[in-house]
């Protein structure tokens, strides 16, 4: 915590726009900005975290998930409850026809919800406090939710989706109008999940890193050797609100794919 | 561009803060809304206690991002009133 406050001064006394905590790898650039290797590594932060969150979670899996036992004990416990609890959540949104979905939804969650999780560990960053971390994830669901309506619908079914499914005169006549605003619907929906994610974990990160600095500045003022920890009052609703985060992008994501799939799910247009 | 002697800093100062009070009091009027009637539906039906709650934090995440956004903008702004 003293190392987190430290850091954490010397990045606000070096821009006096938006405070951020210092992790490694800014430290590390700022102290070997001359190194090729160090300055790659730091303009490229949010990938290096993303890509070291996705070890751990490889980690994690390889440690407890190989060779299962038949009775779990112990990690693959943990693994079984949460593989379960994905496959209830998927399955109360989209039927028991979104079963093959629950690998894709549940590897989002949980790596959203890591790298949501690592700006509490002293010296990382989460990678989705970035815009272009989200974009990328709202991307990659854009590209899965289509996909999965032209290969569940075909082609034809899939255009008549969009258009609304025009069945009478009406619906042949709004045609020109349905057409667009679903396709338009299409693309903001990745959109609005990016910015929601990015926007909570930006205003996480921006919290924690005022609530360090107001903590060097009264340890400073009560003449300690280290600042004030004030940041452990706002941890718990930093936990909160990575997980609620995590879980609504997932939940989302479900719901999208459970719209673009064969409608014996649910009953409307 | 001084109108009647106001700077760009000025009028930022003055309507930064409030536009963040805004939002924070529509998220508040939004959230008690969506929190109270949750309440009265785990209180009707307690054994639904679970989906009730579940379905009242999605909703409570939606409201507050819109909230967030404001307050994202608001930071941003606040950098440049000080030039």
């Amino acid at each position: 915590m003293a190392v987190e406050a430290v850091a954490g001064h010397a990045a606000e006394a070096a821009e006096s726009s938006i405070p951020e905590l210092s992790n490694l790898l800014s430290v590390l650039g700022g102290r070997l900005h001359r190194n090729p290797v160090v300055a790659f590594l730091h303009h490229y932060e949010n990938p290096v975290f993303a890509i070291f969150v996705a070890l751990i979670i490889i980690a994690i899996a390889w440690r407890y998930g190989r060779r299962p036992a038949a009775l779990p004990r112990g990690g693959q416990n943990v693994l079984e409850l949460f593989v379960e609890s994905m496959d209830n959540f998927v399955q109360s949104i989209s039927g028991s026809s979104g079963r093959e979905h629950v690998p894709f939804i549940g590897t989002l969650f949980l790596y959203i919800w890591f790298m949501n999780l690592a700006v509490l560990i002293p010296g990382l960053k989460s990678p989705t406090s970035s815009l272009n971390t989200t974009i990328g994830l709202a991307i990659v669901v854009f590209f899965y939710v289509q996909s999965v309506g032209v290969r569940k619908l075909g082609w034809a079914k899939y255009f008549d989706h969009l258009a609304g499914s025009p069945r009478g005169v009406v619906g042949w006549v709004l045609v020109p109008l349905m057409l667009p605003l679903h396709v338009l619907g299409e693309f903001i929906k990745p959109v609005s999940l990016s910015l929601r994610l990015g926007f909570n974990v930006f205003a996480e990160d921006v919290l924690l890193a005022v609530l360090v600095g107001l903590g060097i500045s009264l340890g400073l003022a009560m003449r300690l050797p280290v600042g004030l920890p004030l940041q452990v009052f706002v941890i718990p609703l930093v936990l909160i609100f990575s997980t609620v985060q995590a879980l609504v992008f997932s939940l989302l994501s479900t719901v999208y794919i459970a719209l673009m799939s064969p409608h014996e799910a649910h009953g409307h247009h | 561009m001084e109108h009647g002697g106001w700077t760009y800093q000025m009028v930022l100062a003055l309507c930064v803060p409030l536009s963040l009070a805004l939002a924070a009091a529509a998220s508040a009027f939004g959230l008690s809304r969506s929190v109270s009637t949750a309440l009265e539906a785990i209180s009707r039906q307690p054994e639904a206690a679970d989906k009730i709650q579940l379905a009242m934090i999605i909703g409570c995440a939606l409201i507050e991002a819109l909230t967030i956004y404001v307050l994202v903008i608001a930071a941003i702004l606040q950098a440049k009133i000080t030039g």
